[in-house]
């Protein structure tokens, strides 16, 4: 029996073995509960793909997607990478959503020279010589977002509300630090964390409404992931809680989650982005026609984490074009100061710590689950390792000029050439 | 709300476009435009601190148009034409192209493509100035409403000088609801800005026992303090306590650290100091005579610290007894920022009162949510409370009943579109498919399996798995909304404190009947009576001419339709998604563990125990939701320990062994 | 004489030994480390770790197929086993890169400053910068290979003896033991327990004190230690269900009270064999995680441990190799299914995709298993030895 199922195992394999076209591996959840947003960003990679396929291919090669399925299981995540880059010997992977699947991945890349893009916002702390990461860093999103919230809003008193998980944990301390730095004291930040798909929202949202009981303007930073989105904001509008009274800026809410909801009780909420689907720009517009024709659905949202695949995908061909090759070291060296248009207008730069210069946005959430855009920044440069932590703020990541991607710039030392995971 | 305002907004601009156009254009001096034109970059990014900049150019100018501008800008209407940067009026939003109207005439001075033209979208902290901007129109407007805009204006955002200007207004106003605004109002403006502090203590004296949130947030801003540390107490503050170094309200290195702020003594040389001061006066392999090599120690490094100090190389650090010194030189304390102790006391004394009585009221609001809890438990435990507790089948697959009973809502609510119809439909629905699927799961697999209870477990949980996927083939992974009506959408409020949603206070009915109709089913009908001979004794029961196979069925049947009932319950406020039920599946069999198997009053007080528990230690450990949960698990495993039978244990035959 | 006894009174035993080591060999023979290279290092992986679960199905197995206790708390001591051992991987990982970096400061680093920076590196993921209590001893190899044993053992045994002493049996004790998984894996997801939370311990595929080798190779040494467990466990276990002992347990596992009323002490057979089963649960878990490379609570959701209760249903209870056939061909099979590597059927009206549906006919094959197989897969044995008879 176990022979016999080696025996076929080892067939599957050899049918995958070499041939001259270029492989672009995609390492998204299709089942699970991640299934629910990576299944979107499978979809974009292949209409890229078929797009790029359409107009010549690529050095004259065909594109062949791999597409394989982690299932939402972090182990998984390391396992399929790795077959990825060996078995199916991909060229690039784009994928990973959670921080958790991207650790679980980092070990395999490293050890094997791959390349992934990365495309969703996470908590930074990290920059891996062999990731480029195409969502935004938390200067590029929470920063500019708690800003808002300082400058235009004047909220004095913070409610961090969470998922717990490590995005929303790293975020919120540096949220914490930036908002002690800014002279917000400390009994002024209610921080909280729930599980994930919490439902049972009626006591936390009744804290944050006793935070007003100083007689300041509350406001809530919401890194509540998924599923209990509902339950938060429901309960916030069942009692009678309106974005007049407690504004919530939410980093983990797009137009795809919005699409399983009820928007009603959400208007007025904020959304802090680098892309919206609502952007009035003609890329925006075209890529938005793409997709609806690639996809069959009308009703099918765009979202961020996609715009970054978009932005990640067409450097990475850029790149290959001017390198001549697929081979990650002479990709990688070309990859450094591409330009891609934004959709939503300026253009993307790749940075030497491997993160992208984006605009941030912050949108209110409109009844029809689209976001009108109220700010929109110019171009903010990602931070790999972030300015409001003291142990962060001495580090600095720059892969062609010191080839390291954690260097300590008072000891001027490397820390560490592998990522810490 | 949102909508009101908007309607308000639309009833305020009909009413100022009342004023004749011409009138308007007959103005002298600087038009509009112009003078927009020369703040254009403030109007186009406004920014809440520099928007107020342009607002009192406008309000200064006089000009009759600029209430209705105002009013246009704040409600988003307002474009900017991207080839000049004329700002203009658009006739109909969502028209293309846009018929673009002057501000000043209301004329139309061309159309243009939507890319031409950018919408101006304040943002909600410039609403809120430029509504401050309009309080001074909408102050004297004959239209009520527009009143009462202006006084939430004011309660957003009050300043001295509306003091005298409500007290002007309460003498002459006549509508009974802009009266009552500004009597709410004024106390809290008196005990901001009023010069006398009898009137201000005698307007918080007027707030004893006001459990509302603006009174709370009135007082409170009265007594906030700030910290300070002297040579001496100074007279002519407002001290609140005197702080002694080394209190639980200020360590002894806080204090010191107050003083190293305030430049009063020299500061500590934490360890991150010594070792850069130490890096920077290597010499020849050597710090102050001690070898590098060394110095991976505190000690050695101390001592070369030490010496950087002899050779004047370093700063000294403090000693234990002059860190001591120093804090004994120096008083601490609090001082109010209010000036007045007469106000602050009179503060102190009203908000203690109201604390004690927000405490009480916090309490009643604690048991509110750990019985709402208890009722979400109860509804989703009851019916395995039947199938488990009195048929003795442990079904894994009653979570996927309540997915299916949720999902069954959703479809309901897609054939028909008013929400409280389809409610009542999918309650009886999902009912019907939750009975058919249990049915059908007794008749193909349970019952083979009646003498095999492990490999029920076992089987279930393949036909759980099973179902989710096929539900997740079918509907998605994409979480469907299952929307409650509107009469269900909002909240029970008492005061501030204590509030419930109405969604809730439902589910909890739905729980008490549920509860009430198995308790008449199983004791006062007749397939009650065959229900329990059946699981005492079946081949006694067969022998009375009881069919016990039609009797599991329909039991099974029951309680996974009892299971449907309560997804479409579950839904309406929580997600509905593929794995809805396995988040309950758990909990569900320990309520039931908890309560005593074989009745239903076991699974009400397990419900209630499990519920009440859990928000009372979260209540405890506000910050963390989980941990909550992982205590009370620990605590049930603890409690079935000392009680292997549950709260309430049958006796006799039927308890098994 | 006992170790012969045990080859000639259960014929699986030599059979089963001989075919692990064909296999080892076959393996070893085949692999990139010291073979032809034909096998993967990933699929290597893959062997090594079913191999790993297949130890995991034997225990469980040992307490549910022999014993009669149907424990939904197996995976949980495999996953204690996973973190007791990462603790060590990852401070002595860490560890290293840390002294290396702070090697190149002008003043030589004290052991405090080592300590510090080595915990800022492991837990500023979760936002916290000091040793959580439970990390006192991962700088030791020696003692974490101790907790391996010793923190699961001693969770079954204060778990069993609370449940035993109250009679706690059947269906009652399985919901029990799925409430304390529940439990475990609902307190490491907690960010602020000291396990990193959500997120696990990660990267423990890099062995520290091997950082010059290859997976080719390491992957290799974890499949024959794997292997070798899985054999001594196996024998052990025979050793134990054979005699008067195994006899005991099986009479309880049929008739609990008929054993009592013989004047047998019950409730301290089932707690050794309980007890027994956690430890070997929790080393088939340290030698599963530096191969799966990261371990987080996900691994001990309750759901992952009644997956263990399938397999040994499927495979066959009551019988050893019947455990270890289901854990090899249910989770190799779920492999296959899921890798994306199956092709899809198409209907022409529906393309079948394996990915999406192999859960459902994992669990309708669950239930058919149940109705018309309770023997399982190892039934078939039975099918092919009494040919062999007659």
């Amino acid at each position: 029996m176990k022979k016999l199922l080696l025996a076929s195992a080892l067939s599957v394999i050899s049918a995958h073995a070499a041939s001259a076209e270029i492989r672009v591996g995609i390492l998204h959840s299709l089942t699970g509960t991640m299934a629910i947003s990576e299944t979107t960003l499978r979809d974009v990679m292949l209409m890229l793909i078929e797009q790029q396929n359409a107009a010549g291919g690529l050095l004259g090669e065909e594109i062949v997607p791999v597409v394989v399925d982690p299932a939402s299981d972090w182990p998984l995540f390391a396992e399929r990478a790795r077959e990825l880059l060996t078995v199916h010997e991909v060229d690039v992977i784009f994928g990973c959503w959670t921080s958790v699947s991207r650790k679980s991945v980092l070990p395999v890349i490293e050890e094997l020279n791959g390349l992934m893009f990365y495309p969703v916002q996470y908590e930074g702390e990290e920059s891996s010589r062999n990731v480029f990461y195409t969502g935004a860093a938390p200067n590029q999103q929470a920063i500019p977002a708690v800003d808002y919230f300082l400058e235009e809003l004047g909220v004095e008193t913070f409610a961090l509300l969470g998922t717990d998980y490590v995005y929303p944990r790293t975020t919120n301390r540096i949220l914490e630090q930036y908002l002690l730095d800014s002279g917000i004291p400390q009994e002024n930040i209610f921080v909280n964390y729930t599980p994930f798909g919490h439902s049972d929202w009626s006591s936390i949202v009744a804290d944050v409404v006793a935070l007003g009981e100083s007689g300041q303007q509350v406001g809530v930073i919401s890194t509540i992931n998924g599923d209990a989105n509902v339950g938060f904001y429901s309960e916030l509008a069942a009692q009678g809680v309106t974005a007049d009274d407690i504004p919530v800026v939410a980093f983990s809410v797009g137009e795809e989650e919005l699409a399983g909801l009820d928007t009603g009780p959400l208007e007025g909420h904020l959304a802090a982005w680098n892309y919206f689907q609502s952007a009035d720009t003609p890329e925006n517009e075209a890529f938005i026609t793409a997709w609806h024709e690639f996809i069959g659905d009308e009703s099918r949202p765009t979202n961020d984490p996609m715009e970054a695949h978009y932005i990640g995908f067409n450097m990475w061909v850029q790149a290959v074009e001017a390198a001549g090759t697929t081979d990650v070291d002479a990709v990688r060296d070309a990859m450094y100061g591409i330009e891609v248009p934004n959709l939503t207008g300026g253009t993307a730069t790749m940075l030497p710590n491997h993160h992208l210069t984006k605009p941030v946005l912050i949108g209110e959430i409109r009844p029809d689950g689209q976001f009108d855009i109220i700010t929109q920044t110019d171009p903010v440069p990602g931070d790999a390792w972030t300015d409001y932590l003291p142990e962060s703020a001495v580090l600095t990541s720059d892969w062609p000029g010191l080839d390291c991607g954690m260097y300590n710039t008072e000891t001027e030392t490397c820390v560490q050439i592998e990522s810490n995971y | 709300m949102i909508r009101i305002l908007r309607a308000c907004l639309a009833g305020l601009i009909l009413s100022l476009s009342v004023m004749p156009a011409a009138f308007a254009q007959e103005e002298e001096g600087a038009d509009l435009q112009a003078l927009l034109q020369s703040r254009a970059d403030l109007v186009a990014d406004a920014s809440r601190r520099t928007v107020g900049e342009v607002l009192e150019l406008l309000v200064e100018s006089g000009l009759a148009e600029v209430p209705q501008f105002l009013a246009t800008w704040q409600a988003r209407e307002l474009y900017q034409r991207d080839s000049d940067g004329l700002f203009v009026y658009v006739e109909d939003p969502d028209a293309d192209p846009l018929t673009l109207l002057d501000i000043s005439t209301g004329e139309v001075i061309g159309t243009a493509g939507s890319r031409e033209v950018s919408q101006l979208r304040p943002n909600r902290g410039v609403q809120g100035v430029i509504a401050g901007a309009l309080v001074q129109f909408q102050l004297s407007s004959e239209d009520p409403a527009e009143r009462l805009q202006a006084l939430a204006a004011i309660e957003d955002d009050p300043d001295e000088s509306h003091l005298p200007l409500l007290r002007e207004m309460l003498e002459e106003e006549s509508d009974p609801a802009v009266r009552s605004a500004i009597e709410t109002l004024l106390p809290g403006l008196i005990i901001a800005f009023a010069d006398s502090d009898a009137d201000r203590v005698a307007a918080i004296e007027s707030l004893a026992g006001n459990v509302s949130l603006d009174a709370r947030a009135t007082l409170n801003p009265l007594l906030t303090t700030r910290r300070e540390v002297a040579d001496a107490l100074p007279q002519e503050l407002n001290i609140m306590q005197v702080l002694d170094p080394g209190s639980a309200e200020l360590s002894v290195d806080e204090a010191y650290q107050m003083l190293v702020d305030d430049g009063l003594a020299p500061a500590i040389v934490s360890r991150a100091d010594q070792r850069a001061i130490l890096a920077e006066n290597v010499v020849d392999g050597r710090v102050g005579g001690v070898p590098v090599a060394e110095l991976g120690d505190y000690e050695a490094r101390d001592r070369a610290y030490g010496a950087l100090v002899d050779a004047g190389l370093a700063q000294p650090a403090p000693t234990e007894a002059e860190i001591e010194a120093a804090l004994d030189a120096h008083v601490f304390f609090d001082a109010y920022r209010e000036p007045s102790s007469a106000v602050t006391d009179a503060a102190r004394a009203t908000l203690d009162g109201i604390e004690t009585r927000v405490g009480l009221f916090r309490l009643l609001d604690l048991s509110l949510d750990g019985l709402s809890l208890a009722s979400i438990y109860f509804l989703a435990a009851i019916g395995l409370a039947i199938t488990f507790g009195v048929m003795g089948v442990i079904n894994m697959a009653h979570g996927e009943f309540i997915m299916i009973g949720a999902y069954t809502g959703y479809v309901v609510q897609t054939i028909v579109p008013d929400y409280t119809l389809s409610i009542m439909l999918a309650i009886p629905l999902a009912f019907a498919v939750t009975f058919g699927a249990g049915v059908a799961m007794e008749r193909l697999v349970i019952r083979w399996l009646y003498h095999r209870p492990l490999e029920t477990l076992l089987a279930t949980f393949g036909i759980s798995i099973a179902l989710q996927q096929i539900v997740r083939q079918i509907f998605g992974t994409q979480a469907r909304p299952l929307t409650p009506p509107d009469w269900l959408a909002g909240s029970v409020a008492i005061n501030d404190v204590v509030s419930i949603s109405s969604i809730r206070i439902a589910i909890f009915l739905l729980g008490a009947i549920f509860f009430v109709a198995l308790w008449l089913i199983l004791n006062r009908t007749r397939l009650g009576l065959e229900v329990r001979a059946v699981t005492q004794n079946p081949a006694m029961a067969s022998s009375m001419g009881i069919n016990p196979d039609r009797i599991n069925m329909l039991t099974f049947g029951l309680g996974s339709g009892i299971a449907g009932i309560a997804g479409v319950a579950i839904g309406l406020f929580a997600q509905v998604v593929p794995d809805l039920g396995s988040n309950y599946i758990v909990q569900s069999f320990m309520t039931v563990v908890v309560g005593g198997v074989g009745n239903i009053f076991g699974t009400l007080f397990g419900a209630l125990m499990i519920g009440s528990l859990q928000k009372v230690i979260e209540w405890l450990n506000p910050s963390n939701t989980l941990a909550a949960q992982t205590y009370m698990i620990l605590f049930v495993i603890l409690f079935i320990q000392f009680r292997p039978r549950g709260i309430i244990a049958l006796k006799g035959r039927a308890a098994g062994d | 004489m006992e170790g012969k006894s045990i080859f000639t009174r259960n014929r699986s035993v030599p059979i089963f030994i001989g075919l692990l080591a064909l296999f080892t060999l076959g393996v070893t023979i085949l692999s990139e480390g010291y073979g032809t290279g034909a096998l993967s290092v990933s699929f290597t992986k893959v062997l090594g770790m079913t191999l790993c679960l297949c130890l995991a199905a034997l225990a469980m197995d040992l307490v549910w197929g022999y014993c009669g206790i149907l424990s939904l708390g197996h995976f949980a001591f495999f996953g204690l086993g996973g973190y007791m051992i990462g603790m060590w991987l990852m401070t002595a990982r860490t560890e290293a890169v840390v002294r290396a970096n702070l090697a190149g400061n002008v003043i030589p680093p004290t052991e405090a400053e080592v300590s510090t920076a080595t915990a800022l590196q492991i837990f500023s993921v979760v936002g916290a910068e000091d040793w959580p209590w439970m990390w006192a001893v991962s700088d030791s190899l020696v003692l974490s290979l101790l907790l391996v044993v010793l923190i699961p053992g001693l969770l079954a045994l204060v778990f069993g003896w609370l449940a035993f002493r109250s009679r706690v049996t059947g269906v009652y004790l399985s919901i029990l033991t799925q409430a304390m998984t529940l439990a475990l894996s609902l307190y490491l997801f907690q960010n602020d327990t000291g396990l990193r939370g959500n997120n696990g311990l990660s990267g423990l595929q890099n062995i520290p004190g091997a950082e010059g080798i290859g997976q080719d190779r390491i992957s290799i040494w974890f499949f024959w230690a794997s292997a070798l467990a899985l054999g001594i466990a196996y024998i052990g276990a025979a050793w134990v269900v054979s005699g008067k002992f195994g006899n005991i347990v099986r009479a309880i596992r049929d008739d609990e009270q008929r054993v009592r009323f013989l004047g047998y002490r019950v409730e301290g057979y089932k707690l050794f064999v309980f007890t027994l089963t956690a430890v070997i649960c929790g080393i088939a878990g340290a030698l599963y995680y530096p191969q799966a490379g990261i371990i987080n609570p996900d691994e001990i959701a309750p759901i992952a441990s009644i997956y263990l209760a399938v397999w040994v249903a499927i495979g066959g209870r009551g019988r050893l190799y019947g455990a270890v056939i289901g854990a090899a061909v249910v989770s190799l099979l779920s492999t296959y299914f899921t890798g994306g590597r199956a092709p899809d059927i198409d209907l022409g009206i529906y393309t079948i995709e394996w990915v999406d549906w192999w859960p459902v006919l994992l669990g309708l094959g669950f239930v058919l298993v149940t109705l018309f197989a309770p023997k399982g897969l190892g039934g078939l044995v039975d099918l092919i030895v009494r040919k062999d008879k007659a």
